[in-house]
């Protein structure tokens, strides 16, 4: 189906690693020789000759270096190596730029051509293993049967020495790994360092002065889950978690582009994934919902809502091929859902069969074709978005109610017009002048008629008048508002347009047809489609979809979420590529837990608190961040789980810790419409309208958290960009966590960070005294939540007492001191 | 790297794969152990005794380098070319002639249109004979030093996807931009200063704004940082106005005391000794950008040069002159941007050429040629490689049934290059007989960005970065060729 000539030169990318078989062609080479060239020689030719020689893409001169028989054979310029006068080989005059250079683009250094020169000479051994990839992976039995694609089969739980450890299930596994490894786990981490932990961890906030306190005085045993309860419950759990979601559906409220414009309640997207993790939606039910909301048995506002999944991505309204940014926007859609529901990264494929994976192109355009009704997010001018990506998601009986209203509106005005007119019918005969042409506009009217009150109108006639326009006027004020909307996924009608491969990805060169199918190294059978009715929306192709991705026997689903709950909690992944489970993600630390993870995650029902519960109440969860030498130098990437990985705060966490630790933060309103935190007019001045598209929230409004800040993808607010928020372009599976001067010099100098200074100062006078001590006290408390030492408090105290002496008021002295200690490591990072 | 990537996993460098595996900076630096050259290269952090890498550490290029720095003068809003360097005599004494041409512009497609004659003459410069438009009288007489490239074609004629390809390969956003590509390839020479600075035209912006800049999948710090060319040039560092250098001293100092005892505590975390490190490094940014930006160390004779002493070019020049104070301290990647905010604020001229074309080029062609005669008599020429042109070029016809605008064109425009290894004094390519569409030896973005990469010692096709399961690059998977035509 696909000639070797249509794949693109990527095959160099894993001769190094994946051990795809040998040719048949290759003479068996001497170990020497074969170690020689995989180890030296084979990378220098990766690097510089392949691109061109390789067999694959163009072969440059006839000549092809993939194997010793091709090599021998030689090319348009006869033979390249004599085995008996190699040095005179002219494969060795090309690369020391005698009469041809190779490689064209500059000289090898050297040592390489010393290398080659020794390969020549040895009689140029190649190895067993191949050099190059011929063909992309087939989808056969051994694809089926890779780890991450075959079924998921609920392991025994590992026996393990040290049994007392094992608190559940999870434990059981880790301590086998470590056990059989000669490792021990680490210690429990102390209670502070605990709560802080699972705290942060499941509400994205600091444990409260008072909150810590208690843990601290409660000796029973199940204090601990009594808090893991407290923290599930908590309407901030949402909040959290769903910044989570967020990152993988690339969540952003803006098209990006020129215009950048806003997307239109989309925020309602945001409230539904929030309140969807509040009320733990099974997660079957999540990716129904999300992929094919508007096509389940029971349509609602919700589900409505939440197919704006599809509408959240980059929007081109004036494509310079409109053609290619429809099959664009699709493809963020087939990215997405790929990578974020199956951890297949299926948009490798959409040019030519993927390089790495056992996905062929078709596959591309199969999974692609259940996307292909969906109307493009719009045309160009808002009412185009309104048209294709908005419906009103009122309830059946609350639309008719709704109908109702406004036929009464409608029909009080339209008694109230007729009242009024007779009136003034009645007098507009009697005006003479001027004042009969100004009575033609209908906004002179009550003027006029109040001036003829006692004379041309009677006083009783003029009352009634103004009676009735002061009705009319209360009732336009307060007209029925209009119906609720929902960003959502439309599609063109019952019969999507026919999908056909298309050659490099080119919209313009069609290929064979193809029907709605999955990938095909998943499963070997095909979507039962329905026929739909004529007059049906949308095709119910997502439906399909939706139901093959949520159902139970479909491995990659719930090995990716199970992995992904895993990273949240632990740091990282079992699979540390969480959104790549194929041939080149990294392979899961502990497969059997991922495979048992999955396997309970289906048996309780895919519901996540219970998942986050038996996570952080594992004993697992529990170690101490603290590193231990002999352990750390063996197993520096804690591979083995042998303590709990320590790590900096998120970006959202950052600024909601700051403001939580000011006493300003806002936790009380959440959903509805995003906010605007000022953002300083140097960064505004990058806008080509400075301002443009930014509003203004009050001060208690910009106080919430940062999940409810307005994602704008030209402008993202400075803060959360520079603790490495999520890129909202793709979708997001893992942030970076960067240290950078920018950092730094925010924290200290930004004007956010000075102004909630000051209010963390005046708190912290307000609720401590005047006792430097005790501020002192009371505001470290604030930040690190535990009681410092005397040393720490000492050291607080003379910073401000110097600063007294340097004639820095007191009020100033306690601002710059919570300022510092906003600024503490222990503040930004958990144990 | 020359040394071949044997180590590497994958294709990726260790350092992709661990970001890529979510392990973050704070794992990398505790990989020491990796063995990869990257990591051998510790440094130590400005406080002289804690060690820490800036991710921002020079890194070797892949072969040896002609050029190690790029000054890209964006010519926001897309010139004309028949208006500036290529000159089209068969244009003169056809003015309001109806051709059939066929155009791409924000009108939409076209069959044929009225030709606008150039208002400009053209005049022979410089010892290669060069014709250039009365719009640049001085930048004409440094044609000897300049290779233009006649036949550059974009994928849009659209501003926003146009800039967006321009500034990082592709017309999708969410791509890093070519200064994020060549500080990851090569890192920066000053950790004192952003590696990828950027100046914008004090009316506004280009469209999508910090897109233009964006690191896209990359980690923020290789994102460009907006430089202002007066007041405080970067975004939060001057310090607060109440706060003297002595209290922010103290501060830092207690800080670090605070700091340090928690990290002692802590074992060796690198992520924790990063931190206390990053603020030294900061506190010298403070100190040290601000002399970077200082013009008061520059001659009267070197700011004439740059005609700041004329209204219309005082603000370009500037910035100009900013350009090579900072190159010369070892900034990799400048940008400014000439033109900004809408219509004619840029070189957008849909509507009159003489306004639009006469106001931006005189603001910035003295400039532009200070720039060049002062990195040449500092010997910093042949080091840096400057970048001239917009998004896109003009189209030869009329826009409206009237007036001398001109709607976009990306089927041929001209970009030119200079210093950096750059052969003086030669044109490449060329447009059709109207200047429509490139016509021999085609040149695509790509091929631009090619040859940014190949004179800074990197191979465009093995700098690569891997994300979303492919190894990306920004002249794209197929990989492109630089235009070898222009290099000396």
């Amino acid at each position: 189906m696909t000639s070797p000539r249509q794949l693109i030169g990527l095959s160099i990318l894993c001769a190094s690693f994946w051990p795809w078989s040998a040719r048949a062609d290759q003479p068996m080479a001497d170990a020497a020789g074969a170690k020689f060239f995989d180890k030296e020689v084979k990378p220098i030719l990766q690097a510089h000759c392949f691109s061109c020689h390789g067999g694959e893409k163009k072969l440059k001169g006839g000549l092809n270096l993939t194997s010793r028989a091709t090599l021998l054979e030689g090319g348009d310029h006869g033979e390249v190596i004599d085995l008996k006068k190699p040095r005179a080989s002219l494969l060795l005059d090309a690369i020391h730029y005698k009469d041809k250079k190779m490689p064209p683009r500059g000289k090898l250094p050297q040592a390489q051509i010393e290398v080659l020169t020794k390969w020549v000479e040895m009689g140029v051994p190649y190895s067993d293993k191949a050099v190059v990839r011929h063909g992309p992976p087939k989808v056969d039995a051994k694809a089926k049967n890779f780890w991450a694609f075959r079924p998921v089969k609920r392991p025994d739980l590992p026996a393990v020495k040290k049994e007392a450890w094992v608190r559940n299930p999870i434990d059981a596994f880790v301590l086998a790994k470590l056990e059989a490894a000669g490792f021990e786990p680490a210690p429990p981490a102390d209670k502070i360092a605990l709560l802080r932990r699972v705290t942060y961890d499941l509400i994205g906030l600091p444990p409260t002065p008072d909150e810590v306190k208690a843990f601290l005085a409660d000796n029973a045993p199940d204090a601990y889950e009594k808090v893991v309860d407290r923290l599930l419950a908590s309407p901030h759990y949402g909040e959290r978690w769903g910044r989570h979601w967020l990152d993988l559906v690339r969540y952003a409220e803006t098209d990006s582009y020129e215009r950048d414009g806003a997307k239109p309640f989309v925020w309602r997207y945001r409230d539904y994934v929030i309140r969807s993790l509040n009320e733990d939606k099974p997660y079957d039910q999540f990716i129904r919902d999300q992929l094919a909301g508007d096509e389940l048995d029971k349509v609602t506002p919700d589900s409505i809502i939440a197919t704006g999944y599809y509408r959240l991505g980059l929007w081109d309204d004036e494509p310079a091929d409109p053609l290619l940014a429809m099959y664009d926007d699709l493809d963020d859609i087939v990215t997405t859902t790929g990578q974020t529901f199956l951890g297949l990264t299926v948009n490798c494929c959409r040019c030519h069969d993927h390089k790495i994976d056992p996905l062929p192109q078709k596959d591309y355009y199969r999974f692609l074709a259940f996307f292909h009704g969906i109307r493009r997010y719009g045309v160009r001018a808002f009412e185009t978005v309104a048209a294709a990506s908005l419906r009103p998601i009122a309830l059946p009986e609350e639309a008719e109610l709704q109908k109702k209203k406004i036929a009464e509106h409608k029909r009080r005005l339209d008694e109230l017009a007729k009242k009024i007119e007779a009136i003034e019918t009645e007098i507009e005969p009697k005006l003479e002048g001027g004042e009969k042409d100004d009575f033609k506009f209908p906004a002179n009217r009550p003027g006029i008629v109040s001036k003829h009150a006692g004379g041309l109108v009677t006083f009783e006639t003029f009352s009634k008048y103004r009676g009735l326009r002061l009705e009319r006027e209360k009732l336009e004020k307060n007209a029925p508002t209009g119906m609720a909307q929902a960003l959502c996924v439309t599609e063109v009608g019952p019969q999507p347009p026919e999908t056909f491969v298309l050659a490099r990805g080119n919209p313009q060169a069609k290929g064979d047809k193809v029907e709605p199918g999955f990938p095909s190294v998943l499963t070997d059978v095909g979507p039962v489609l329905p026929t739909p009715q004529s007059d049906a929306q949308s095709s119910g192709r997502r439906r399909v979809l939706a139901e093959w991705v949520a159902s139970k026997d479909n491995a990659l689903t719930w090995r990716v979420i199970a992995n992904r709950l895993w990273q949240h909690h632990f740091g990282r992944g079992i699979v540390r590529s969480s959104s790549n489970f194929g041939y080149q993600g990294t392979p899961p630390t502990h497969p059997e837990l991922l495979d048992w993870l999955a396997s309970e995650f289906v048996s309780s029902g895919t519901r996540f608190k219970a998942m986050h519960r038996l996570m952080v109440l594992s004993n697992t969860y529990r170690m101490s961040a603290q590193p231990i030498a002999g352990p750390l130098a063996k197993d520096p990437e804690n591979d083995l789980m042998w303590r709990f990985n320590p790590r900096r705060l998120s970006a959202e966490e950052v600024r909601d810790s700051i403001l939580a630790a000011s006493g300003n933060i806002n936790l009380k309103k959440m959903f509805g419409p995003s906010i605007y935190p000022k953002i300083p007019a140097e960064v505004l001045a990058g806008q080509s309208q400075p301002g443009l598209g930014w509003g203004k929230s009050s001060p208690e409004e910009a106080a919430r958290r940062s999940i409810y800040v307005h994602v704008k993808r030209s402008l993202p607010l400075p803060i959360l960009s520079a603790f490495d928020a999520a890129d909202t372009d793709a979708t997001c599976p893992v942030r970076f966590t960067t240290t950078q001067p920018t950092q730094a010099l925010g924290m200290i100098n930004g004007e956010f960070m000075n102004d909630q200074a000051k209010v963390f100062a005046e708190d912290a006078a307000k609720n401590a005294g005047n006792n430097v001590q005790d501020q002192v006290r009371a505001i470290l408390w604030r930040v690190t939540q535990r009681e410092p030492t005397a040393k720490e408090i000492e050291r607080g105290v003379r910073f401000m007492d110097r600063l007294r002496q340097d004639n820095i008021a007191a009020p100033e002295a306690l601002r710059l001191y919570c300022l510092l200690a906003l600024n503490l490591n222990e503040f930004m990072f958990l144990d | 790297m020359t040394q071949p990537r044997i180590r590497n996993f994958c294709g990726r460098t260790r350092r992709e794969f661990l970001w890529e595996a979510g392990a973050g900076f704070g794992a990398v630096a505790l990989s020491g152990l990796l063995g990869d050259s990257f990591f051998a290269q510790q440094a130590v952090a400005a406080d002289g005794t804690t060690p820490f890498r800036n991710p921002l550490a020079p890194r070797p290029p892949h072969f040896t380098p002609k050029a190690k720095s790029v000054i890209f003068l964006f010519m926001y809003g897309g010139p004309s070319q028949v208006d500036t360097f290529d000159y089209k005599p068969a244009m003169y004494g056809r003015d309001n002639q109806t051709v059939a041409v066929r155009t791409f512009g924000r009108a939409g497609h076209r069959n044929d249109g009225r030709i606008v004659e150039p208002r400009w003459r053209f005049r022979q410069y410089g010892s290669c004979g060069k014709w250039v438009s009365d719009l640049f009288p001085n930048l004409g007489q440094c044609v000897d030093d300049i290779a233009f490239i006649h036949s550059m074609t974009a994928d849009a004629p659209v501003h926003g996807s146009a800039m967006l390809m321009m500034n990082s390969g592709r017309i999708l956003s969410g791509h890093p931009a070519l200064g994020s590509w060549v500080n990851y390839g090569l890192g920066t020479e000053n950790q004192n200063l952003p590696g990828f600075v950027v100046m914008l035209d004090p009316r506004g912006g280009p469209i999508s704004g910090a897109k233009n800049w964006s690191s896209g999948y990359m980690p923020a710090y290789l994102e460009g940082t907006m430089m202002r060319s007066s007041g405080t040039p970067i975004l939060d560092l001057a310090r607060p106005q109440n706060m003297s250098d002595a209290t922010q001293r103290r501060l830092l100092d207690t800080l670090r005391e605070y700091n340090e005892e928690h990290q002692t505590a802590r074992g060796n975390n690198p992520a924790l000794a990063a931190r206390i490190a990053n603020y030294e490094l900061a506190y010298r940014m403070q100190s040290y950008a601000p002399e970077a930006v200082d013009l008061t160390q520059e001659t009267e004779e070197t700011k004439n040069l740059y005609g700041m002493n004329e209204r219309r070019s005082e603000v370009f020049g500037r910035q100009c002159l900013l350009a090579r104070r900072l190159v010369e301290r070892g900034v990799r990647f400048v940008q400014v941007y000439s033109g900004g905010h809408h219509n004619d604020a840029n070189w957008d001229a849909h509507g009159d050429m003489v306004f639009n074309h006469g106001m931006h080029a005189g603001e910035t062609d003295k400039p532009i040629a200070g720039l060049i005669r002062d990195l040449k008599r500092r010997g910093l020429l042949d080091e840096t490689l400057i970048v001239w042109g917009g998004e896109f070029g003009r189209q030869p016809t009329a826009e409206y049934p009237t007036g001398t605008g001109r709607d976009h064109n990306s089927y041929g425009f001209t970009m030119w290059l200079a210093g950096g290894g750059i052969k003086g004094g030669v044109s490449v390519g060329s447009t059709d007989e109207l200047g429509a569409a490139a016509a021999e030896n085609p040149y695509h973005v790509k091929h631009l960005h090619a040859t940014i990469l190949h004179q800074l010692g990197l191979d465009p096709d093995r700098l690569t970065y891997f994300y979303s399961g492919l190894d990306q690059k920004l002249v794209g998977v197929e990989g492109a060729e630089p235009i070898r035509e222009v290099m000396t």
